[in-house]
């Protein structure tokens, strides 16, 4: 999909602005670069308290709704673990999470969730899209359809991270599908910085200026009546790399407070949540933090309790911290999973692939904190209360961020609902 | 069979083991013991209760009280007491041959799951250890407790009494076993089982531990059983090991393999008097395997029906009493067959 | 201007196109009658049009459009040097003829034929060679089509040509998708579910005619051996509309857009297979549907067929297509020229489908090598007059193996070869950083190239540590080695220009080095790298202008 740029003129150039309001509703296409260019006196890190983020804490594998937000003690598939009060009177969650009882004002619980869908990539997909896989077509992740509606131009940093356990760190443009890379995530591999950031050894500072205006000046000559959108995005994305290089202190946690960091725990989860909040504060729209691995088909019960262990304390000390700062109330968070796992106890105590009846946690914007939605039977086998699947999800997260979930995407001027149309938000969790 | 039968050495053969008698459960079962005068098995259920069948007619009695899965039993025969420890990290002492045993004492062992316990040679001091990285010591008597064993840096896994009742020895998830002086109070010793540990970098967890733990009946040899060359923690994907320690050096003397190509963990393994070591485990399905001290594959393997999750030998010498996944207790006699 | 004939009307053309081609003796040659019928586009086309394009920007250009590359400094001294008046004629020649132009067009097809899916069934590498092989005898378009999709994978020798078929999984609907986006400039996809509310023309029956041809087909894996695309001998091509209430169900038979239906044998029940299905057999149909999409394809009736590439040969040297987008060839998406694209796609019919010939006519014409910025005093000129030439951004196979031109890399790896050197050799020794680039500029899998650029390209060209590798001198006469032998600054300058930017430094741009390097006597090398970096990352040469 390519802009409509005809126009070669400089006046052209000057209507910017509007071309980038049609952006914002998706009339228009993408545009590939930054818009960096219109920015250079803006202090792009002060947060404007308008703005709304999303916070996303992936538990991959599929944490078990038993052993977190849907426990049922005292039944043959309960398990060993019992369930907890929490500071919301008759909600109870399981042990592993006393961190989290503390913070269940602010948490909302999703208990009746049947996405139909045991297979990690299928389930990753359709948590991530509120759509199932088909092969004719790639749908966006949410992130990087909020990184579209929610992020500010002004911001070199990307819209969509995703801070990954390790692994090899990049842009994965597979995930902006349609609406293009501009808007796809970037894997922050172990947190680390995207490759690339920092200027290299030999090169000074002032070289680096130097270079860069030569080759400004190349461009002024060459662009004199050729001038297309294209060129711009070019142009523009080496403005964006320099933001973003000056920027480099906002992927390091080592400026952060020691006796913080602590609290949210030195391992690599707590430092990726550490550097999650920093990215938010500095107005990134979509970060997603992946915490590995609950795949527990053995000994379910030691890996819950090794794996929760961590996420517990760190998860409810980034709320308290994002409360604190006043980011809270306009970032959503959503700690989700591409699956449950199953009610049965297997042979090696440990549960399988189940996404009949499973639970997400929610908080933060638009959200009402201590709200439970819906109900599974006695032995969680099942869904006895308002049942919803990954579209009524994502008509959730829209809603919650004050965003119309019925609009459409355009791709080739035609609409794509950005939200399936044949679900809904969940209305009584919204605030 | 009767439960003051002498274990009559000449008798057994590994190599004869058979099925001899079936105790069912409506619940998967995860540990059980035998009494030490014989009359009784006792194995902790997934359904929180612990459940006591007289060999002897095989009646069934239901031991309620715990709210969580029993896997560590051990008893105090001189003050007619069960010892059970539960994920809750609760301790519950109970009479032993009481129509319908009650709870006499609830001791809060622990801060999380209380994985093991044991009980002291002189029967006066039991050990527990728990999530809470602690080994703690408790009078039999009055449940008083008398020590706490700080040192491990991980969960305990499990604990065993040297027989000759001045050391403790416990292992934790990182692989480490810590030997404990009990008059001092002290950790004296480290054995390194780093073989039974693995930190899984595709998962990113620990896996580890000894699921069992046993001294040979002189106490010259220690054994713990687990599960090492693990590929896929999550998929218990690995192979079962018992190491053998020399107690005197501390050091792996053997490591003890199935024979045959086998993925899972050891649950439970007991030395024969004799000498011979037995363990049953479990992955796509259970086994029972045979070992003897100087050999590295077991020597005999008898396949079992379901998924083993302990094991024990009755005072009889001849009796195995393995705890199944699908509710039954299954007792094998290693006795030979008569002609 | 006439409007265009209607759409897909493929038999009653047929006489008139005969007798048309009959009745046009010696007359004017294709590249003058594109220059006419793009002048009679537009009412006041004189004044917007640009001249023509100097030597130099016609160099680079020709030079990357065919054969995806830029010449090596010597070549353009030469080139800019030479006299000739018939230069750009022999050029056009000797790059179409060269092995270079081969490899060009077999990266080119590659994307557009597989849009950097990653497949496991058929190696890159063989599919790549069977499409360098087939460029290197300039197979004619119809054949290699009717080859790629008579292709099933069986025969060892010709599978890399089912690689459309295979590394698609032999997914009817992505293959009905693509087959009509790619073959036929038409973009059913909307039609898979209803008639497509956005294109009148796209109704739902034309994609299934389309995808009862494959519906039958699927992937099979024979014991112990690749897969290879089988064939049922039953399975109907049915569908209702979403938008239907009463949820009709229609059936499709075999049938292009504007075909003939393709007639069915029965059988009995029974007897419709040679090699009857059964586990672990792969079953042969008596009669093969898919064996029919080929030939009805590429027949020369089909003028939708010749159409769409003509269209795409077009854009791939002017920029943009007659029809833009190149898969929405539509009633309501008229092409900017429709009597031009009539002549087009007849004359490549009528030249067999031979592509280097009609490439020839396109880049012999004013068209092509017209100067990229409007005349002085036009500020607007639209794209589809083509009254300027078009930028293009460089695909990135273009990109590295143009900055591996521009660095000096490829100098020193031709040197290093000596009589070893062959297209081959050198392609050889250089393609291993081709991969880098397609991740970094490339399109997502399964996607249309598109240009974007983003941020991690900038970072990439800025800090990245290849590009550093190539600009740092050496010895063996890469392009900092090669000026920092040189002690003059002009004639550093004119070096460095040729190379990279392949034209002749402007004076403000000679005294602008000369500043440069008079200021860093201390550190001239660095200097040098930084300034052959200022180039490669200039927009002059990211885009073909």
């Amino acid at each position: 999909m390519k802009p409509f740029y005809a126009c070669n003129s400089p006046e052209h150039h000057l209507s910017r602005r509007q071309f980038l309001a049609g952006m914002a509703t998706g009339a228009l296409g993408i545009m590939g670069g930054g818009f960096s260019s219109f920015i250079h006196s803006a202090v792009a890190g002060e947060l404007k308290s308008s703005e709304k983020r999303v916070l996303l804490i992936w538990l991959h594998g599929g944490v078990s709704q038993l052993e977190t937000w849907d426990p049922k003690p005292g039944t043959s598939t309960g398990g060993p673990f019992q369930a907890i009060p929490t500071t919301v009177p008759g909600v109870h969650i399981s042990e592993l999470l006393p961190h989290c009882a503390k913070q269940m004002h602010r948490l909302a619980l999703i208990r009746s969730i049947n996405t139909a869908e045991n297979d990690h990539a299928k389930g990753a997909y359709l948590m991530h899209t509120g759509r199932k896989q088909m092969p004719n077509m790639e749908w966006p992740h949410l992130g990087a359809v909020m990184a579209k509606l929610l992020g500010s131009p002004d911001n070199p940093l990307p819209g969509y991270i995703h801070i990954t356990p390790r692994g090899q760190g990049g842009f994965n443009k597979q995930d902006a599908a349609f609406l293009g890379p501009r808007y796809c995530s970037v894997s922050l591999a172990d947190g680390k910085p995207p490759e690339n950031l920092l200027r290299p050894e030999p090169l000074t500072e002032s070289a680096d200026r130097q270079r860069n205006d030569l080759r400004q000046r190349l461009n002024n000559r060459f662009l004199q009546g050729r001038r297309t959108a294209e060129t711009e995005a070019y142009t523009q994305s080496y403005d964006q790399a320099a933001q973003i290089m000056e920027r480099r202190a906002v992927f390091d946690i080592s400026k952060e407070p020691p006796k913080l960091a602590e609290r949210y725990g030195s391992h690599d989860f707590g430092r990726h949540c550490l550097l999650a909040r920093r990215l938010l504060e500095n107005g990134v729209t979509f970060v997603k933090v992946t915490h590995s691995n609950y795949d527990t088909h053995y000994e379910n019960f030691e890996f819950h309790i090794e794996q929760l262990g961590e996420f517990d304390q760190t998860f409810a000390t980034l709320l308290d911290d994002l409360d604190q700062r006043g980011l809270l109330q306009s970032t959503l968070v959503i700690v989700m999973s591409e699956f449950g796992r199953t009610p049965k106890i297997n042979r090696n105590y440990g549960r399988d692939h189940w996404g009949t009846a499973w639970s997400i946690a929610l908080a933060g914007c638009g959200i009402q904190g201590g709200a439970v939605v819906g109900k599974t039977n006695a032995d969680g086998t099942a869904v006895t209360d308002r049942m919803v699947g990954a579209g009524h999800l994502f008509h959730t997260y829209f809603r919650a961020l004050g965003l119309n979930p019925k609009k459409n995407h355009y791709v080739n001027q035609q609409p794509i609902p950005m939200a399936d149309p044949a679900a809904s938000a969940i209305e009584e969790i919204l605030a | 069979m009767r439960a003051d039968d002498k274990p009559e050495t000449a008798l057994i053969d590994p190599a004869q083991t058979h099925l001899v008698q079936e105790l069912k459960h409506s619940s998967p079962l995860v540990g059980c013991r035998f009494d030490p005068s014989g009359r009784f098995v006792f194995a902790g259920a997934q359904d929180n209760t612990v459940q006591r069948w007289e060999l002897d007619g095989g009646k069934r009695t239901e031991l309620v009280g715990h709210k969580s899965w029993v896997r560590g039993l051990a008893f105090a025969p001189k003050n007619n007491l069960l010892f059970t420890g539960d994920y809750q990290g609760k301790v519950i002492a109970w009479p032993i041959d009481a129509e319908t045993p009650a709870p006499e004492r609830t001791l809060d062992a622990h801060r999380g799951w209380v994985r093991a316990l044991a009980v002291s040679p002189d029967g006066q001091t039991l050990a527990t250890c728990g999530n809470d990285h602690l080994v703690k010591l408790w009078s039999v008597p009055d449940g008083k407790p008398l020590r706490e064993l700080a040192g491990h840096a991980s969960h305990v896994y499990n604990l065993a009494f040297h027989p000759g009742g001045q050391f403790l020895v416990s292992i934790e998830l990182k692989g480490v076993i810590r030997q404990w002086d009990l008059a001092e109070g002290k950790s004296v010793r480290e054995l390194d089982a780093k073989v039974l540990y693995k930190y899984d970098e595709t998962f990113r967890a620990d896996i580890g531990g000894a699921r069992s733990m046993a001294f040979s009946t002189d106490g010259s040899l220690l054994a713990c059983g687990g599960i090492t060359e693990v590929t896929n923690a999550f998929a218990g994907v690995g192979k079962p090991l018992v190491v053998l320690y020399d107690w005197q050096t501390g050091k792996p003397k053997q490591l003890l393999r199935p024979k045959e190509n086998f993925q899972g963990t050891v649950w439970g393994v007991v030395f024969h008097p004799s000498g011979f070591l037995a363990g049953a485990g479990a992955g796509a399905g259970g086994a029972l395997w045979f070992w003897r001290p100087e050999e590295p594959l077991a020597f005999f393997t008898l396949k079992l029906p379901n998924n083993a999750r302990d094991l024990d030998l009755h005072a009889d010498g001849r009796r195995l009493a393995v705890p199944f996944f699908d509710g039954a207790v299954r007792l094998y006699d290693m006795a030979k067959k008569p002609a | 201007m006439s409007y265009p004939l209607p759409r897909y009307r493929w038999w009653l053309a047929v006489g008139l196109l005969i007798t048309l081609a009959a009745a046009a003796p010696a007359q004017t040659p294709l590249h003058q009658r594109i220059d006419e019928l793009i002048a009679a586009g537009t009412p006041d086309f004189e004044r917007l049009a640009a001249p023509l394009a100097d030597d130099a920007e016609f160099l680079r250009r020709v030079y990357l459009d065919l054969t995806g590359t830029i010449p090596p400094a010597a070549e353009a001294r030469a080139f800019l040097n030479d006299p000739s008046p018939d230069k750009r004629r022999q050029l056009i020649d000797r790059l179409l003829a060269s092995p270079e132009h081969a490899r060009h067009m077999a990266h080119v097809f590659d994307v557009m034929l597989m849009e950097r899916r990653t497949g496991r069934h058929v190696p890159p590498a063989a599919w790549h060679e069977y499409l360098r092989a087939a460029f290197a005898e300039n197979k004619p378009w119809d054949e290699l089509v009717r080859e790629i999709l008579s292709a099933d994978g069986e025969d060892a020798q010709r599978r890399p040509a089912a690689k459309f078929y295979l590394d698609r999984d032999g997914e009817p609907h992505l293959l009905t998708r693509d087959i009509s986006r790619l073959f036929l400039g038409m973009n059913l996809t909307c039609s898979q579910c209803h008639d497509s509310p956005i294109v009148e023309d796209y109704k739902q029956d034309l994609y299934y005619g389309i995808f009862a041809f494959l519906n039958r087909s699927f992937l099979f894996t024979p014991k112990g051996k690749p897969a290879v695309l089988a064939e049922k001998a039953d399975g109907e091509a049915t569908f209702q509309s979403v938008f239907d209430p009463a949820k009709v169900t229609k059936t499709a038979a075999p049938r292009l857009p504007g075909g003939p239906l393709v007639k069915e044998p029965m059988f009995e029940k029974g007897q419709e297979y040679e090699v009857a299905p059964g586990k672990d057999v792969k079953p042969v149909p008596k009669f093969s549907r898919r064996a029919q999409l080929a030939a009805q394809l590429t027949a020369p009736e089909n003028v939708q067929f010749r159409r769409n590439i003509a269209n795409r040969l077009w854009a791939l040297m002017m920029g943009r297509g007659l029809i833009h987008p190149l898969d929405q060839d539509h009633s309501a998406n008229p092409p900017s020229h429709p009597e031009l694209l009539n002549v087009l796609a007849d004359e490549i019919g009528a030249m067999k489908f031979n592509l280097r010939a009609f490439l020839r006519e396109l880049a012999l014409s004013k068209t092509y090598q017209r100067a990229s910025v409007p005349p002085p005093g036009v500020k607007e000129v639209a794209p589809e007059t083509f009254a300027v030439a078009r930028l293009k951004p460089l695909s990135p196979e273009q990109l590295a193996l143009a900055m591996m031109q521009a660095t000096g890399l490829t100098d020193v790896e031709r040197k290093a070869l000596g009589d070893k050197l062959s297209e081959a050799a050198l392609y050889a020794k250089l393609s291993g950083n081709l991969g880098l680039f397609v991740n970094l500029f490339g399109n997502r899998p399964g996607q249309p190239a598109d240009f974007e650029a983003t941020m991690d390209q900038a970072l990439f060209v800025a800090n990245g540590k290849l590009l550093r590798s190539w600009l740092a001198p050496n010895a063996a006469g890469n392009l900092t080695g090669r000026l920092g032998q040189i002690q003059e600054a002009d004639a550093v300058a004119e070096e460095l220009y040729l190379s990279v930017l392949t034209r002749l430094p402007t004076e403000e741009e000679r005294r602008e080095v000369a500043d440069y390097l008079k200021e860093r006597t201390q550190d001239r090398a660095a200097a040098l790298q930084e300034l052959a970096w200022a180039l490669l990352a200039s927009a002059e040469f990211r885009f073909n202008h």
